[in-house]
């Protein structure tokens, strides 16, 4: 799973801190969702969804390998 | 109460046992329990002549109760990314524990003979010493798993 959440973190003007803080986790979950070593339940996915005002599946895509 | 309310009924429960964590202070309790008792331990061991085997079972105790409080309560933010780690941490543990319980009295009789001819006996390890394992490996894979994450 390859994801863009830096990009939309970046256009909304939102730190690390600012999105965790936002949807109820921890700040070194953000940045393991972004370095794609953790892969956030659905839950997580549509709370990021609402942040972003933006689908899922425009800021989460599939690997090759998944 | 009908048959689906009684399903249900256990569900919730099931799922709040499984849910179930202190919260994030007793973390400093458990340290605070840990380490008195491991004075205490030490305070036997070098100050108190006489028979102390009970203070001894019970010191050990307190060291298990501290750790398994340590272990069980929250981090100051607990979310689904935690919950994954403690749970991986839990699953190592147990899978270390096992192992360590049916290879270490063969070590321990092997090191003991060879050291000296005559050795110990063979015996297996006590339910403190494989808790005691389990409870540090798995503290200290959560650790160690929430700094690499």
């Amino acid at each position: 799973m390859i994801n863009t959440i830096k990009v939309e973190r970046a256009i909304l003007n939102l730190t690390q801190d600012d999105l965790a803080k936002k949807i109820g986790v921890s700040r070194q979950t953000i940045n393991s969702i972004e370095a794609n070593r953790y892969v956030p339940s659905t839950v997580l996915a549509l709370k990021l969804s609402a942040v972003f005002n933006k689908p899922v599946n425009d800021f989460f895509k599939l690997a090759a390998d998944d | 109460m009908n048959t689906k309310e009684i399903i249900n009924c256990e569900q919730r429960k099931f799922q709040k046992l499984i849910k179930f964590r202190l919260p994030h202070r007793f973390m400093s309790i458990g340290i605070a329990v840990v380490l008195l008792a491991i004075a205490f331990m030490f305070v036997r061991a070098f100050t108190i002549d006489g028979e102390t085997e009970w203070l001894k079972q019970f010191l050990q105790k307190t060291l298990l109760v501290g750790m398994l409080i340590m272990s069980l309560s929250k981090d100051k933010i607990e979310d689904e990314m935690t919950l994954s780690l403690r749970a991986q941490s839990y699953a190592v543990a147990f899978v270390i524990g096992v192992i360590y319980a049916l290879v270490m009295p063969y070590v321990e009789f092997g090191v003991s003979n060879a050291v000296h001819s005559g050795g110990e006996a063979f015996k297996d390890l006590g339910d403190f010493q494989v808790l005691l394992f389990m409870l540090m490996i798995q503290l200290m894979f959560y650790h160690n798993l929430k700094r690499f994450r």
